[in-house]
């Protein structure tokens, strides 16, 4: 008895251990976004900044419109997610719940698409679009991402859940496939959507490259790009840089905690029934 | 799956009628998606990647507007080329490491917030879980400065003095670390989704059984978590032959060749110097590799259950 009680504890100090560890990081970012340069920058560290000041988030204001680009990079990652989400649904509710001929074969090259790696196809891309004359268009942005290999079959291996039964009452009911899809597949799919949204909007939020290579306007330009355009810029402020990094991070945690309630059974139905 | 289907569904030994009668609007939705999968993947996808693969036997720079074919020449520049080598192996190097440390320590830690005797289990989940869903760029840029030498935390904090980021010994390890605990989130969430999904009565009738914690975990639970652990493997191994912003905003692939990457150097090649065809032709060897590795990976654990659609 006593040995479990100690059993359990030490399990407790490891874990909260590992936690602290885990969120060091960004108490330590988020605390050296409200120091001075001067104190950033003295050989004298202390996790508490010795005088709180904002100046640094009134600088990246001024110097660089920060809420611009992270505007931007809001309403582009809102709007691709919820694309994302809907074609997925679609998707692997057809892929699932009908059965016609080529649908093992289109499903396994959807499986397929998630092994290319975005080297392969950036550069032809990068043609394409410039070639259409995309370039500098949020269209750029939005196209490539709008059906996505993994969501596809996320949803579908969820909605292989859904009981046919249900399906079968509604239709029964007079529902056209369109009412059953909207009105009952979806609502029923709110695990695997939420899980679907968190991992879809930090991959908008944080992409790098492509926004890179497409969007040349710097009030179009996104955050993630901003912030390695901001470090070369302004090399040694590290304040200000501190405090883009902890606003940039914020947006994906408040997705994060909206969805989180029912991220982890959706995270379930990415695999198979154990 | 987390649901377990009721009892009473049709099970897939049900006779199927050949030809049964479309819903109203099913055929509608069904050549909806089927265009929309077909088109979008033949423009963005196929397309590209046939347009890369005969670029990558030509010399090919939109700069100057080159586009020779050259036969070989890039594969054969590629295979003679150190730098090409000393990067193929950091990225085999960091690949194995961090996806060992990711499957490793989600699973102790997943087995460890699903043991019965744990409370705040949500606490932890959301603590673990936070680094995994910050974006990388600026992870990246908090951790280069805490490598600091002088001003950074991680010296401070255990007293060293080694310049981490600039030490071609220390370099690789330092990202390393730095992806681990970016990532471990990912397969703590998912090993814990997994766990959910044993039914009670196995694990109950094992106790019953006799079993020992230990052969609990080695006979019941690892065989059932298979299929995650295959899912985890899979994703990781795609996600981390194309990692490349760790090294784009810590070290730029420096010091020397210690830091390159595979995807680093693709995007070195490709926009910095403006090599189309030489950049193709090392994705198409590192196409050709994730697609190898994957396929090993989903072997070696029984990954066909993946293509299976749970009913």
């Amino acid at each position: 008895m006593i040995a479990r009680k100690a059993g359990a504890v030490l399990l407790h100090a490891t874990l909260l251990g590992l936690g602290l560890l885990t969120v060091a990081p960004f108490v330590w970012m988020a605390l050296s976004a409200f120091k001075t340069n001067a104190e950033i920058n003295s050989l004298d560290q202390t996790l508490l900044p010795r005088e709180w000041t904002i100046e640094n988030f009134v600088n990246l204001q001024e110097t660089f419109d920060i809420l611009r680009l992270f505007s931007n990079s809001v309403l582009l990652s809102v709007t691709i997610t919820s694309i994302v989400v809907y074609t997925s649904a679609l998707a692997g509710f057809v892929l699932v719940k009908y059965e016609f001929r080529g649908r093992t074969a289109i499903f396994a090259f959807v499986l397929g698409t998630m092994m290319i790696p975005w080297a392969v196809t950036i550069i032809p891309r990068y043609t394409m679009f410039v070639a259409v004359g995309l370039q500098d268009s949020y269209l750029s942005l939005v196209i490539p991402a709008a059906l996505s290999g993994f969501g596809i079959f996320m949803m579908r291996q969820s909605m292989g859940a859904v009981p046919d039964e249900v399906l079968e009452a509604a239709r029964l009911d007079g529902a056209s496939e369109t009412y059953v899809f909207h009105r009952i597949v979806l609502p029923m799919s709110v695990n695997a959507i939420s899980a679907l949204s968190i991992f879809q909007f930090l991959w908008v939020w944080e992409d790098y490259l492509w926004p890179y290579l497409m969007i040349n306007s710097p009030e179009k330009q996104v955050l993630a790009v901003g912030l390695t355009t901001f470090s070369g810029r302004y090399g040694t402020d590290y304040g200000g840089l501190f405090a883009a990094t902890t606003l940039s991070i914020i947006p994906v945690i408040v997705v994060y905690v909206i969805f989180q309630r029912r991220f982890v059974a959706g995270a379930a139905s990415a695999a198979v029934k154990g | 799956m987390t649901t377990i289907a009721p009892s009473g569904v049709p099970a897939d030994t049900a006779p199927r009628r050949t030809r049964r009668r479309l819903h109203r609007g099913e055929r509608s939705l069904r050549t909806t998606v089927v265009l929309l999968v077909v088109g979008f993947n033949a423009v963005l996808l196929v397309y590209p990647v046939v347009s890369a693969l005969r670029g990558s036997f030509h010399r090919w720079n939109p700069l100057n507007g080159t586009y020779d074919p050259i036969g070989f020449e890039n594969y054969a520049t590629l295979f003679t080329d150190p730098v090409f080598w000393r990067t193929a192996l950091n990225t085999v190097v960091f690949g194995t490491v961090v996806i060992t440390l990711r499957v490793a320590v989600g699973l102790a830690l997943a087995c460890a917030i699903f043991a019965r005797v744990t409370r705040w289990k949500t606490f932890f989940r959301t603590i673990f879980y936070l680094p995994t869903v910050t974006p990388l760029v600026a992870v990246a840029y908090v951790w280069k400065l805490a490598y600091h030498p002088q001003i950074g935390a991680v010296d401070t904090v255990l007293g060293l003095d080694i310049n981490w980021l600039y030490d071609s010994t220390f370099a690789l390890p330092a990202i390393m670390v730095m992806t681990v605990w970016k990532d471990f989130g990912y397969a703590v969430i998912l090993f814990l989704a997994g766990l959910y999904a044993i039914p009670e009565e196995t694990l109950e009738a094992s106790v019953v059984d006799g079993c020992s914690p230990a052969q609990r975990f080695r006979f019941i639970t690892l065989p059932l978590l298979a299929p995650m652990t295959v899912f985890v493997v899979v994703t990781s191994v795609i996600a981390y032959l194309q990692a490349y912003v760790q090294i784009l905003v810590m070290t730029g692939g420096g010091p020397g060749r210690s830091t390159n990457l595979i995807s680093f150097l693709i995007y070195e090649e490709a926009f910095v110097k403006y090599n189309f065809g030489y950049a193709s032709a090392i994705a198409f060897v590192l196409f050709f590799c994730t697609a190898l590795m994957t396929v090993v990976s989903f072997r070696l654990a029984g990954g066909r259950s993946l293509l299976k659609a749970a009913r």
